[in-house]
């Protein structure tokens, strides 16, 4: 099993390599909002001293973290396997006996998370040098301890993200669900601005849900800003979160599977 | 057939829900609250037993169900009734161990990706169907051997030939040593010497594993030089299932007599049986005959004609296979 991963990594880097002109324009679109809310609350904060006790520093912080933990957990599955679903190429590769979306389109993902990652270091650098974060409060223990966390994050995002591709099965609107969902994720995963600024209620409603996983979460725990039970509880919500998201995604999956042997692959 | 077929079709029905509406915009309208369905039938109840290594064509004009039939029997399609068997797996269960023992090859998808060479997409096929080095190897080798691979599985393939591709594939679609081949117009769009090689890779291919083969084709050249038998299929319902040599004698018993006659003679030869025009060679005149009849004729037409030359054929078996559609 680990080789079919090691060759459907070097096919899907190798795919992708071919369009890394793509990739990088991709990636600027991409950078264009997280970029502004640093600029912008960054302008705030230093004007004002602080904005609820945030001050310049730890917006440039949250920031510049969150460009790194957004390209670790976000996927882009409905974008490569929705199509593939619509026009029928999905059948070459549910002939095969290994699962579609489980291998390949897994490693599709991964593989354009380590080119955008190339791509997008420079950048960071160089917004490093512009905004001049500082990191001090960053420590190796902190990294080591949210790595499970951006694994647990990645796994919940990538299998919500092909359960709503699954969608694609029943109709094309799959992609305005999938919309919808992203923008759940942005509201309530502290993409926008980091969760403490956003309404009492809109808190109170994240913690219920699974997407400050992707971000929030993560990235307080690089910033050393979440204390030991915090970090524990976030563990134990992300593996249940993850038994959630590997159940209703094989139910989509299989469903799916059968709606489109009937009607016609 | 005493042994065990490798492919048992028993009733397999499908049916297509397909929504429809008028052009326009009120008809838009309207079918937005209440989608219009249609059922279109396209399998009716086909039943037929293949042999393990048996190279079976399987015929049909276009929307005749043949596709569909081999979707079915590969696993992508669910029927909607009837029953199949391929190597005692359910195909549409898509179990993995009845994955890795077939394969279906159809010319107009691919399964190689484009933008690498077709050489890491075989890379890729031995991880996913577990080859070991050694096996991988050698299967390579042979069909290198086979379909002459060389240099041209090491070029992307949006590079090649639309021949290059089609031999790229089918080496994917063959590594795993596949004990049952379904191929849906394997030929399809190659020129005449490309279809020459693939027939007689398909040929050597069978011979060496024993593979069982069912292939949809157009080309008639395809399915005479490799099937011995043929099924064929028309809207849905099966309307023969036996060997290509019968089928003239079954469906169209008659023969072609070609003569050419000396000296521009025009003469009435409606009288021997029915004329039909001629192919490739204008000189000749084509007279159709009942088989039985074949020899009187041909003995009146040489005592009463000044005859250059004389030939006795079965019909094109295009022919034969359009009045079988119509039967």
């Amino acid at each position: 099993m680990l080789r079919i991963y090691q060759r459907l990594w070097q096919v899907n880097w190798a795919e992708q390599w071919q369009y890394r002109a793509n990739l990088v324009m991709y990636l600027l679109y991409w950078l264009v909002s997280p970029v502004v809310y640093l600029a912008v609350w960054t302008a705030i904060a230093s004007q004002q001293g602080s904005v609820n006790g945030l001050t310049a520093n730890d917006f440039v912080t949250y920031y510049m973290t969150l460009l790194i933990v957004d390209q670790l957990t976000s996927e882009i599955t409905i974008f490569v396997a929705g199509y593939r679903i619509q026009d029928g190429t999905l059948s070459n590769e549910l002939i095969r006996p290994i699962h579609p979306i489980l291998t390949n389109i897994l490693m599709y993902n991964l593989a354009f998370k380590a080119l955008t990652l190339m791509a997008l270091l420079p950048v960071w650098l160089v917004l490093g040098l512009l905004f001049r974060p500082d990191f001090s409060s960053v420590t190796l223990v902190n990294v080591l301890i949210a790595l499970p966390v951006i694994g647990l994050g990645f796994a919940i995002s990538f299998l919500f993200g092909a359960a709503l591709t699954c969608v694609a099965f029943w109709t094309t609107r799959a992609w305005a669900l999938h919309e919808f969902y992203s923008a759940l994720v942005v509201l309530f995963s502290g993409q926008f601005v980091p969760l403490t600024l956003m309404p009492p209620p809109i808190q109170a409603v994240a913690q219920y849900l699974p997407f400050q996983l992707f971000k929030y979460i993560p990235i307080q725990i690089i910033l050393g800003r979440l204390d030991a039970p915090a970090i524990l509880a976030s563990y134990l919500g992300g593996l249940v979160w993850l038994a959630l998201a590997v159940g209703l995604f094989r139910a989509v999956w299989s469903a799916g599977v059968k709606r489109y042997s009937a009607v016609g692959a | 057939m005493t042994q065990d077929p490798v492919i048992l079709v028993d009733q397999l029905s499908k049916t297509y829900q397909v929504s429809e509406r008028e052009g326009g915009f009120a008809a838009a309208v309207r079918g937005f609250f209440k989608r219009q369905y249609r059922d279109v039938p396209a399998v009716q109840q086909v039943s037929f037993r293949i042999a393990p290594g048996e190279v079976v064509g399987f015929l049909g004009p276009n929307g005749a169900g043949k596709t569909t039939t081999l979707k079915m029997l590969s696993g992508l399609l669910h029927p909607t009734a009837g029953r199949a068997q391929v190597l005692g797996y359910t195909p549409w269960q898509l179990k993995p161990a009845y994955l890795s023992v077939m394969t279906l090859v159809m010319g107009q998808r691919n399964r190689l990706s484009w933008d690498i060479p077709a050489a890491d997409s075989f890379l890729l096929n031995q991880a996913i169907y577990r080859l070991s080095d050694a096996d991988y190897q050698r299967t390579l080798a042979e069909l290198d051997e086979l379909l002459d691979l060389g240099p041209i599985m090491r070029k992307p393939v949006r590079n090649l030939s639309l021949g290059e591709r089609m031999k790229c594939e089918l080496a994917a679609g063959l590594l795993h040593r596949p004990q049952v081949l379904f191929l849906d117009e394997p030929t399809i769009g190659l020129d005449i010497t490309a279809q020459a090689r693939i027939r007689a890779f398909l040929q050597e291919y069978n011979r060496r594993t024993g593979a069982t083969i069912l292939l949809t084709s157009h080309y008639m050249a395809d399915v005479t030089a490799l099937c011995e038998r043929v099924i064929i299929i028309h809207q849905g319902q099966l309307k023969y299932d036996g060997g290509l040599s019968e089928l003239s004698r079954r469906i169209a018993p008659f023969k072609l007599i070609g003569v050419a006659l000396g000296e521009a003679v025009h003469m009435d030869l409606s009288g021997y049986g029915t004329l039909v025009a001629g192919e490739d060679e204008a000189d000749k005149h084509f007279i159709q005959v009942p088989a039985a009849d074949v020899t009187a004729v041909t003995a009146r037409l040489l005592a009463d004609l000044p005859i250059h030359d004389i030939t006795i054929a079965d019909p094109p078996i295009e022919a034969v296979i359009e009045r079988a559609f119509n039967a």
